[in-house]
């Protein structure tokens, strides 16, 4: 009996969906040079993807056909050698688009596996972010901004190559950097991804992460009612009315609170989040009616409340929002909870405001793009991009 | 004509004043499994939010059915079923002509009803199309369709529809080295043709919701004029159009700047132009090079300027040679049409 390996690369929908291919269809293609049969396939449940939704690829590869044969009978790897988050804040947790509840990005990971995150936070942060294993794994951070591209026009920063030496260096028994550096010859024909990806092998550390670090969170759970116990012509309860919200602190009622989806939050799907500035909030309403998530909660005192559970990021109310720097889009790896910032701003102003400047001014970590903007965007930002790679 | 319509009242459901004076309550909520900076949830959000909580809501297959209510989830809180890709007329008819019935037996109570059904450009300009116009031919029954228009079948990853405008790159036009327009059919006029064609229906309008209270106010005269209406929304989508989402409203906006979507209504056979696109056509407004919009848009990466140049002349076209400008395509004389090689 051979052995066999797995390995998921955890993506951004659409954003990362040719990044995700080229990853796992390279592996293969890798361990095919060492005689290894694979394959590699998205995750059914995934598609069709929407952007920002996370999404899973897998690559299968053994030592042997009939291995080989055996691994695919399961309809999806139940543990996998190394996860791949191609980007780092999806270590918050992943809800999939046709699944229920949160799923922690390391849940696959076999004791001992690695998680190879692209990044630029230390170790500590990801950790912090990640929720609790029992077991230790091993966490390996490839250097660099997340690469985000579209459906059509591709990001050639060699994001892709540079996950692959890193595979290389933390499971040799996979393939070594030479199989890796001979697909990549075949595939892109391109020596200086050849050369990206041996890079990556050098520079690549790893660190343990011992059980029972991070995140201690209970990750959100549904239950599905079971066929016998649906209603008649599968019928489910719409969502009930929303309530006017009240100020704790004045007892004063107003503004209106939708109800929400309990089945599914969305959050998961964000990578930047609005922080909002009620001081110098003009109250013109096109955040909240702009907002495709119904995701403002209207206050009693007329301000709008970005309902972190629901945001999934977007910017949309950042790119309306009249006033400068009213409202902000800053990097989701610079927070911890999905707090109400109203309520935040209601306790205590002067330390909101205090907070919300560090936000935006000192925290915002790497500038973050999500897809095309304009022609000729992407070749501005490649060279930024591999200079990172190069700095490692 | 009126004494042989049996119809019964519509509700009152006035102009929106202003976006202050915007209802606070939402009908479509959060926690749909849309792409991030969607317009055509926003469309439903804002279409549910202007008709009110006394409204049923039908939807065609697309986008708007599989993300918003995947299985045993929904973001609806009024009554939403799902019904098939070509039929938003028909359940339309069906639902409008089945509570007419409920009510007339007194099986339900006596009350007006928004019946609205909804279709994305797959399901309602191309496969929908003889059920939505046998719909509006029926002047009896009080129904809104509104048909979201992403300019192509978005749902199932982006295959070009009849609403996919030339040149584009879908799953079923990808650009190549020997051919780069894969795609060289001009986008089908969907409320033209409606409007041109339908004379028992009171209204139809096109909208987009980069101008929300406008498109608000047609809902509410679309639901209040009684009979069946027709709204066509133009709803930019990162996902096939290729944007950074947080340009959604942006996106729209340039689509009516550009001149490439014309905000119109129909109103009992009279033709409002309203917005942006009014003030074009009273030359009191330049249009913006189409340049602006096809180059922020990864499905259009492969354009040369020679292509640019060409869907600018049909633009240019729709505005200065159109009988009706912006609306009709009707023409005085033949054109002669030269697409780029």
């Amino acid at each position: 009996m051979g052995r066999l390996f797995a390995v998921e690369i955890v993506y951004r929908g659409i954003f990362q969906k040719t990044l995700a291919k080229n990853i796992s269809r390279a592996i293969v293609l890798a361990a095919h040079q060492e005689g290894k049969p694979g394959i590699s396939f998205g995750r059914y449940g995934d598609s069709p993807e929407r952007n920002g939704v996370p999404a899973k690829n897998f690559a299968i590869v053994a030592t042997d056909d009939q291995t080989l044969e055996e691994g695919m009978a399961k309809y999806e790897p139940k543990e996998v050698d190394i996860s791949i988050a191609v980007d780092d804040t999806l270590c918050k947790g992943v809800e999939s688009w046709a699944w229920y509840g949160l799923q922690p990005i390391n849940r696959l990971l076999k004791p001992g596996g690695t998680l190879i995150v692209t990044s630029r936070e230390e170790p500590e942060a990801l950790i912090e972010m990640c929720h609790r294993k029992e077991y230790p794994y091993q966490l390996a951070i490839v250097k660099g901004i997340p690469s985000f591209s579209g459906l059509w026009v591709y990001k050639e920063d060699h994001s892709d190559v540079r996950i692959l030496g890193a595979i290389a260096k933390v499971l040799p028994e996979l393939f070594s950097l030479e199989s890796v550096q001979k697909a990549i010859r075949a595939e892109w024909k391109d020596e200086l991804k050849a050369t990206s990806a041996a890079r990556s092998y050098e520079r690549i550390t790893t660190v343990t992460v011992p059980p029972n670090q991070g995140n201690p969170e209970e990750p959100f759970k549904f239950e599905l009612p079971k066929w016998s116990e649906m209603r008649e012509g599968v019928t489910i309860p719409a969502i009930p009315r929303g309530h006017a919200m009240e100020n704790t602190a004045t007892q004063q009622v107003g503004g209106w609170q939708p109800e929400r989806n309990p089945t599914f939050k969305k959050f998961s799907t964000r990578t930047m989040r609005p922080v909002v500035d009620f001081d110098t909030c003009i109250k013109c309403t096109l955040c909240w009616l702009q907002c495709p998530d119904s995701c403002f909660d209207v206050t009693p005192d007329g301000l709008y409340d970005a309902n972190m559970q629901a945001c999934c990021g977007c910017g949309v109310c950042e790119a309306v929002c009249p006033v400068q720097k009213c409202v902000t889009m800053v990097n989701e790896t610079q927070f911890r909870d999905n707090d109400s910032q109203w309520e935040m701003w209601n306790k205590d102003k002067e330390g909101y405001k205090k907070w919300l400047l560090e936000k935006i001014e000192h925290g915002p970590g790497p500038q973050r793009s999500h897809g095309f903007r304009y022609r000729g965007q992407y070749e501005e930002q490649v060279p930024e991009m591999l200079e990172i790679a190069r700095e490692g | 004509m009126a004494t042989f319509v049996d119809i019964q009242p519509t509700q009152q459901l006035d102009p929106i004043k202003g976006v202050k004076k915007m209802p606070l309550e939402e009908f479509f909520t959060s926690g749909h499994r849309t792409c991030q900076g969607c317009e055509s949830a926003l469309v439903m959000k804002l279409m549910a939010k202007a008709a009110g909580p006394r409204t049923v809501v039908l939807g065609s297959t697309g986008c708007m059915y599989v993300a918003n209510t995947t299985y045993y989830s929904t973001s609806w809180v009024v009554p939403w079923m799902h019904t098939q890709l070509g039929s938003s007329g028909s359940a339309a008819m069906g639902a409008a002509s089945g509570l007419k019935a409920l009510m007339r037996k007194g099986k339900i109570k006596d009350e007006p009803i928004n019946v609205i059904a909804f279709c994305g450009d797959g399901g309602g300009a191309d496969m929908g199309l003889s059920a939505i116009s046998a719909a509006l031919t029926h002047p009896d029954y009080n129904l809104l369709i509104l048909m979201y228009d992403n300019e192509s079948y978005a749902n199932t990853d982006i295959q070009l529809s009849g609403s996919t405008p030339y040149g584009a790159h879908t799953t079923f036009s990808p650009p190549g080295k020997m051919k780069r327009i894969m795609h060289h059919r001009w986008k089908k006029n969907m409320a033209g043709m409606l409007a041109a064609g339908h004379p028992t229906c009171k209204y139809i309008a096109t909208v987009c919701m980069s101008y929300p209270l406008q498109a608000m106010n047609s809902v509410r005269k679309a639901l209040s004029i009684g009979g069946p209406t027709f709204i066509h929304s133009l709803d930019p989508c990162p996902k096939g159009w290729d944007y950074d989402p947080m340009q959604s409203h942006e996106m729209g906006e340039l689509a009516v700047t550009t001149g490439v979507w014309p905000l119109y209504e129909v109103e009992e056979g009279v033709i409002r132009l309203y917005g942006k696109t009014k003030e074009i056509a009273e030359g009191r407004y330049k249009r913006f090079p189409v340049r602006d919009y096809l180059l922020r848009q990864g499905r259009f990466a492969h354009f040369t300027d020679d292509d640019i140049d060409y869907f600018q002349s049909k633009v240019d076209q729709m505005w200065d040679k159109w009988l009706v400008p912006g609306v009709i395509p009707f023409l005085k004389e033949v054109e002669t049409d030269h697409p780029p090689k």
